[in-house]
Formats: structure tokens, C-alpha cells, sequence
């Protein structure tokens, strides 16, 4: 069984407040939605990283009750809430008698909670450990939540490949859809950036950092790039099969086309390699055939202005296209930061029109990589854009989304 | 996937080698000789001074007989995780390099390297936040081991770690088996590893779930569960793939399935619904009925609530017959290897099911009339018909998954 699936909702929470509609506008200004981490817990080197994409304290309440916030972690909270905004933006009435299924990544899951339990273990005793901060801990943690705030009976998934995850979960949802084996499913990603986690990215040289006279931003292909914007929030995206989003009127977002995964085994645990040749074999090979590679007309880049995973990103592409001219690619990422799964609220709008501006803070070329971020132009609405998620530690996930 | 043309699909997919390290030792055979043994693994340990935790007792693997060139810079899970898969590589005399693009990792995993980053975290504490070394953690992520597995093996195809608390192993190897019946890979890596860790060891104890003695699933005095560590690794191909290269088929993967309570975080919903509905939809998934199976590695945590919502699940499945279908729980004699424990199941289930030989418990405990359940105590039982085997986990989060292997004769 195979049905075509389609993307009916998106909800979203991150940096750029809450809804499709604040990320849309925050996408489109092309502006880095940074703001000052707080540093002072001593886990950041002098010099480090300074900003982070962090979520701003919002009224949820339209989602999410504050007697029930209060008794979630920061990712379990940030995905019921994109979870129950998708829904509400799909127009599903009542998911009851439905079979649902939740797929969720995570790169980090509850790091608060986890700091906070291992502090208590090591400092007060294992005795004081607050059973609270484990249940809430565990890495299906959202995922879990979410099926239990929105009553989801099927399968209920987390996957932890770090930048890979969200395209991989909008992957596996798809497919849970597609094989009959879901009526809906709700595919995302959640992440929260702590001060600790925020300070050992800046000490693995992983964040962008002030440096040479430049100031400290996220520049996607960018020949002076250091580093990524760390971010935090989640997205979540409905599918449906196609025949049944259109039984009950609703007006899909986008086709889930084709998906894939692979692996580059150069890459070490923490950094990404340089194996973009074999990457971009098996990214033509997914594109041969029903979406073939002419018919791309956006990327979306997971680049998120790391050093050598955009160098990888770019040999991926380079490969893949083989000479030939790739289509417009726009960097999300520069704008949201990376975790906390807005690349696939991103792609989901892009796939349904959503304009990208430039990035502000993107400066010059890589002579290497001789790819630029789209330039903000108006252009017409994709046919097929291409989602990238390339990971370090050597995880890679590609899908296709098609304009309906 | 959706819109794509797959042409004619692999319908079965086979077992053709099996890795593990347990607290039974380094390999398959040790763990085989301690399953049939009977005794358990779970006593005082090492891993970390528990002596201020509220229970004192894990089942903890043995130090490796020789070193295994991983680096410095590898958790320990990482380690049992490439052990594993090497093993499990050299038991179906496969070589990757041939084709590494068609070969897949599926891992779960609930903790990575948490016991380094535990350690980074006291080095912090004790020497000042910038001096602790961050190499530490390098691999502390919960992709770790099955990344490690990738990388030490060179495969080149997806790779997909599942950290789905106790479901996450099985769940993986739920994912293999998608991924081979869709054509995507001719050969999958499916496994797990967890080692122990302050955090979890800590945690369980502070839901009271963690029993002062070795756990005794399904027994009227149970008291919660042991912790565990290790890894397993199922070398899973397609059946076309396997005979192409004159691989003998150990065991066929016939069905998985995965549902949700949707019910509580921490606790099972009571009727067991939601494991009922994986186990039927597994068994739906393999192309059997209930009345097929001939017994049942159950997950068998040992904690009240857990032990009653899954023999509830089998009488909901299995009906008058539950009592009369063999059931075992290879926690009682490695403990809880929580992402992990999927995994090390269905390679105990294949075991069991090849060797037409169910692994005992042990003896302690008195049995609960409540539960219902036909227990292989004390010594191993023959098995008159070995055919059909299920094996199943629930996990925190309310989720639940079940595998279904049958007798390569079959396939």
C-alpha cells in the first residue's frame, strides 16, 4: 500500500514568536533573530559565542493550559504546542476514531531538566532526585506528551540524528501515512538551548563567534562563515493522506515526494565530513526518476554556517547536480538558527509560495563552495523543493516537498 | 515512499547473524550458556559508587577480554554498540565494502554516552566549569552508538537512531525491517546499546520502580526492576539477498508494530490496550494469527504496574490460550537495558526460537495468580513447537512495540 501523502497544518515556536505566520515574516526580513545567552554559569569561553536563537516568553495559553505547562519540560511544551497549532491550522475538527501517529526528532531532548537531575545526583545526593525531572528527561519525553495531549494511539517515535532528524521524522511519518499504518501523522522537531549546552557548542568551535572584525552571525556558504546560530523552539507539520485531506475539504500545503537517507562514514562523532561525492550519488539517485533533478526548483538548505558541514552541504549539492545550474537555495537557518526543527515549518512554506529574504549578515562568496544564498528576489512558487538535512557524526536526509 | 514506483518488493526478510555484549560476557555465547543457566547477572557493580543511591544492585558487563582500537574518545556504549555489530558482521560472514550504500544502521538508544557526560559534569563540579575537558563528551549523544556502529563499518546508507525510552531497540529493528521490505537497503545493522548511568539509576530509584533485590517479573512479591547495560546487533537482509550469496538463514523477521497508551508518562495504561494493539498488529504485519505463536519473551520489567498491563495485553491477544503459551523475561537475568533491551530481546528470542529451547527465570519469587501467565522457571523448557515467537516492550511515554519471529523453515 502507497498512498500520496500531503501536509495539511504546520505549527511552529521558536525564535520567531509562535505561529506559521511570525515565521513566514521572520524568513522573508532575512534577519538573524539573535539575542544574548546568558553566560554567566562559566561554561563559555572567553572569547565564545555570545548569541543564541531563543524563544521568547510567549502567552501559550491558547494551547497550552499554564496549570499543565507547568508540569512539562521546555521541549515537551514548545512541541504540544506546535503540535495542537498544526493541528488547529490543518482545520482537523477531532482527531477521535482516527489512528495518529507521532513522529518527533530531537537532537539534545530535555537538557535543563537533565542538568538540573545530574546537579541534584551529584551535589545533594541520588536521593534527591525529583522523579519530575526524570520522567521529564527521557528523550520521548515530547513526544510522549504530545501523544497524550492530543490522545495519539499510533505509533509514537523519536528519533535523535541530530541535524538529520527533523527531514528524517518528516520521512518516517510520511511513511507511516503512505503504508496505511497511520490516518494522520504529526512529524516535528523540539529542542531547548540551555546556557550549558549553548556553552560546550561554543567550546567544540561550533557556534558562530565575533572574529577578524566580523561580528558574531550565522552566514550560510559564506567564505568567512564560523559557525552556526543555535536555536531552540519546535515545528510540527500534519500529513494526511492526500484522498482524505481532500475528502474533508481541507487545502493541503504541500505533496511529501520522495525521501531518502544515507550516511557519510568520514564524518567523526562531533564534526561532519568530506565525503559529499558518495552523499550527492545517493541524493541523484532519490532524484532520479519521479522527481528528477530539473524539476528542483528550490532548496532548502539545512546550511546553517558551520564550516565544514556547509562545505559538505555544498560537495553534496555540487555532486548531485553534476555541472549543472542548481536552483535557488535559501538558508532558514541563518534566520531561526539551528535545532528546534524550523527547517521543516520552512520548508512547508516554501513549498506553498513563502517568500525568503536575503541574510542580512551573509557577507561574501566562498570560492570554494561557489554557492549564495538566494538574494531575496521575488520569484515564482516552486514546483518541488528540495529539504536537506546533513548531521554531524555523518547522518544525511533528503526530501522532496511538490506544490499541490 | 508516497508517489514513488518500488517495482517488486522483498517480502521476506531474514536473520543472518547475531552480536551481543551482556552482562553475561563479550559475544552470543556466553549470553546463551547465562540465559540457560537460569542464574541471574544482576548483583553488586561497578560502573559507578552507588553506595549513596537507594539500591545497590545492576547487571553490569564485564570488562572486555582485549582492547578494541576504538580511541580514547569513545563511551562506553559506543563500544558495546561496535562490539556487537562486529560480532553479528562475522557471524553472517557479510563484508559491507561490497556494496556499503545498501547497507543501513538502525540503532535505538536511550542514554549515549550519558555516563561520560556524568563524568564531564563531576569533573566540572569538582575543578571549575572551564576546566573540564570537553573531549569527554564527544560522543555523549544518543546517535552515538549507532553512528559508531556506521562509521567503524563504513556503511554508507541511512542511518536512524530511535530513543524511544524502552521501546527504542525494538523500534529500530522495526525501522530495519520497513526499510528492507521497501527495496531501500539489501541489508541492515538493527540493535541497540545503553550502558548504566547515574541518571537513570538515580531516576528509576526516585519513582520507587528500581526492586532492592534482583527484579522478578510477573511474581506476587515484585518489587520494580534491575538496570542493565549491554548491546545486540541482528544482521537483517532481504531473503533474495541472503540465498544470492549463500547465506543460511537463521530466523525470519516477520512482523513489528509499534502504538501508543496516549495514557500517562511514567505509568502503562492498566488494560495493557495499547501493547494489545502492537502485539495484533505485529502479528497482522507477519501474516499470523494469535493461535501461531508459540511462546512469548514478554518485557517483564518486574514493576507492579508494568508485569499486570502486559500479561493484561496477552489475555486481550491471546484469550484462553494465554495460559498455556510459554512466557519468559530475559530481564530477570540481565536486568533492564533500556534502549537496548528491544534489541537484546529479539536476539534472546531468536535464540530460544532456534534452539526450540525457552530461557528459564529464576526461581525466586512466588508466582502471582493474578497475572495468569505459563512461566519458564528455574530451567530451560523444551519447546514441542517452535515456530512462531513474539517479543515485546513497553516503554515510559506509554509507548509499545512487538516483533514477530518465525523458524527460518518458513520463510
Amino acid at each position: 500500500m502507497s498512498r500520496a501523502v500531503v501536509a495539511t497544518g504546520i505549527g511552529t515556536i521558536g525564535a520567531h514568536g509562535a505561529g506559521r505566520e511570525r515565521l513566514a515574516e521572520a524568513l522573508a526580513a532575512g534577519r538573524p533573530l539573535a539575542m544574548e545567552i546568558d553566560r554567566s554559569g562559566g561554561w563559555h569561553s572567553p572569547a565564545g559565542s555570545r548569541y543564541a536563537a531563543l524563544a521568547p516568553v510567549l502567552d501559550l495559553t491558547p494551547w497550552l493550559p499554564s496549570a499543565q505547562a507547568r508540569r512539562l519540560g521546555r521541549p515537551s511544551r514548545f512541541a504540544l504546542v506546535a503540535a495542537r497549532m498544526a493541528i488547529e491550522d490543518a482545520g482537523i475538527p477531532a482527531l477521535d476514531g482516527l489512528r495518529v501517529a507521532v513522529v518527533l526528532a530531537t537532537s539534545f531532548g530535555a537538557v535543563a531538566f537533565t542538568e538540573k537531575l545530574v546537579e541534584q545526583i551529584l551535589i545533594e545526593g541520588p536521593e534527591a532526585a525529583q522523579p519530575f525531572y526524570f520522567s521529564e528527561c527521557v528523550a520521548n519525553a515530547a513526544a510522549a506528551q504530545v501523544a497524550i495531549g492530543i490522545k495519539a494511539t499510533g505509533a509514537n517515535v523519536t528519533l535523535t540524528q541530530r541535524e538529520a532528524g527533523p527531514v528524517l521524522a518528516l520521512a518516517r511519518g510520511a511513511r507511516e501515512v503512505a503504508e496505511g499504518r497511520a490516518d494522520v501523522a504529526i512529524v516535528g522537531a523540539t529542542d531547548e538551548m540551555t546556557p550549558l549546552l549553548h556553552g560546550l557548542l561554543d567550546r567544540f568551535h561550533a557556534t558562530a563567534r565575533a572574529e577578524d572584525g566580523r561580528d558574531e552571525a550565522a552566514r550560510p556558504f559564506d567564505g568567512g562563515r564560523n559557525g552556526f546560530l543555535a536555536g531552540e523552539g519546535a515545528s510540527a507539520i500534519v500529513l494526511e493522506a492526500e484522498e482524505a485531506a481532500r475528502r474533508r475539504g481541507a487545502r493541503p500545503l504541500a505533496r511529501v515526494g520522495r525521501t531518502a537517507s544515507g550516511f557519510d562514514p568520514t564524518a567523526t562523532a562531533s564534526d561532519w565530513g568530506h565525503g559529499g561525492a558518495s552523499l550527492g550519488r545517493r541524493l541523484a539517485a532519490m532524484l532520479d526518476g519521479q522527481a528528477p533533478l530539473e524539476s528542483i526548483d528550490r532548496i532548502v538548505s539545512g546550511a546553517s554556517g558551520s564550516r565544514r558541514g556547509d562545505r559538505l552541504e555544498a560537495a553534496t549539492l555540487r555532486a548531485a547536480w553534476s555541472g549543472r545550474s542548481l536552483p535557488p537555495v535559501v538558508t532558514p537557518k541563518a534566520v531561526i538558527g539551528e535545532y528546534g526543527g524550523g527547517i521543516l515549518a520552512a520548508g512547508a512554506l516554501a513549498a506553498s509560495g513563502a517568500r525568503f529574504g536575503f541574510p542580512t549578515a551573509w557577507m561574501a562568496p566562498d570560492p570554494e563552495m561557489t554557492i549564495s544564498p538566494h538574494d531575496g528576489s521575488p520569484l515564482d512558487a516552486p514546483r518541488r523543493v528540495l529539504l536537506t538535512g546533513l548531521a554531524a557524526g555523518g547522518a544525511a536526509a533528503w526530501a522532496v516537498l511538490e506544490r499541490i | 515512499m508516497p508517489g514513488a514506483d518500488p517495482g517488486p518488493l522483498p517480502t521476506d526478510i531474514v536473520i543472518t547473524g547475531l552480536g551481543a555484549v551482556t552482562p553475561f560476557g563479550w559475544g552470543v555465547g556466553p549470553l546463551w550458556e547465562g540465559l540457560r543457566r537460569g542464574a541471574t547477572a544482576i548483583g553488586p557493580f561497578s560502573r559507578f559508587d552507588a553506595s549513596r543511591h537507594r539500591t545497590h544492585l545492576a547487571a553490569e558487563v564485564p570488562e572486555r577480554p582485549s582492547p578494541d582500537r576504538l580511541g580514547p574518545r569513545v563511551s562506553l556504549a559506543d563500544r558495546l554498540a561496535v562490539a556487537s555489530a562486529r560480532e553479528a558482521l562475522g557471524h553472517a560472514d557479510l563484508d559491507l565494502r561490497r556494496c556499503p550504500e545498501r547497507a543501513g544502521v538502525f540503532f535505538g538508544s536511550s542514554n549515549g554516552g550519558m555516563l561520560e557526560s556524568e563524568r564531564f559534569l563531576e569533573a566540572a563540579l569538582r575543578d571549575g566549569r572551564r576546566r573540564a575537558r570537553t573531549s569527554a563528551i564527544v560522543s555523549q549523544q544518543l546517535n552515538g552508538p549507532g553512528d559508531a556502529v556506521a562509521r567503524a563499518l563504513r556503511v554508507e546508507g541511512p542511518v536512524e537512531t530511535v530513543s524511544s525510552a524502552c521501546t527504542s531497540g525494538a523500534m529500530a529493528i522495526g525501522g530495519a525491517l520497513r526499510a528492507l521490505r521497501r527495496g531501500e537497503i539489501d541489508v541492515a545493522l538493527a540493535g541497540g546499546a545503553d550502558s548504566l548511568c547515574q541518571i537513570t539509576y538515580a531516576g528509576f530509584n526516585a519513582l520507587r520502580s528500581v526492586d532492592e533485590a534482583a527484579c522478578r517479573p510477573f511474581r506476587a512479591d515484585r518489587a520494580g526492576l534491575s538496570l542493565g547495560e549491554g548491546a545486540a546487533v541482528l544482521v537483517l537482509e532481504t531473503g533474495a539477498a541472503a540465498r544470492a550469496r549463500g547465506a543460511r538463514p537463521i530466523a525470519v523477521l516477520a512482523g513489528e508494530a509499534s502504538a501508543c497508551d496516549a495514557h500517562h508518562m511514567t505509568a502503562p495504561a492498566p488494560d495493557g490496550a495499547g501493547a494489545a494493539e502492537a502485539i495484533r498488529m505485529a502479528l497482522a504485519d507477519a501474516g499470523r494469527t494469535a493461535d501461531d505463536v508459540d511462546f512469548v519473551n514478554a518485557h517483564g520489567t518486574g514493576t507492579p504496574l508494568n508485569d499486570a498491563a502486559e500479561a493484561a495485553a496477552l489475555h486481550a491477544v491471546f484469550g484462553p490460550r494465554t495460559g498455556s503459551i510459554p512466557v519468559t523475561s530475559t530481564k530477570a537475568l540481565i536486568g533492564h537495558l533500556l534502549g537496548s533491551a528491544g534489541a537484546i530481546e529479539a536476539l534472546a528470542t531468536v535464540l530460544c526460537l532456534v534452539r526450540r529451547e525457552l530461557h528459564p527465570m529464576p526461581a525466586a519469587g512466588t508466582l502471582d495468580p493474578a497475572i495468569g501467565l505459563d512461566l519458564v522457571i528455574a530451567s530451560p523448557r523444551p519447546l514441542r513447537r517452535s515456530r512462531c515467537a513474539l517479543s515485546t516492550n513497553l516503554a515510559f511515554g506509554g509507548s509499545n512495540a512487538a516483533l514477530v519471529f518465525t523458524s527460518a523453515g518458513r520463510a
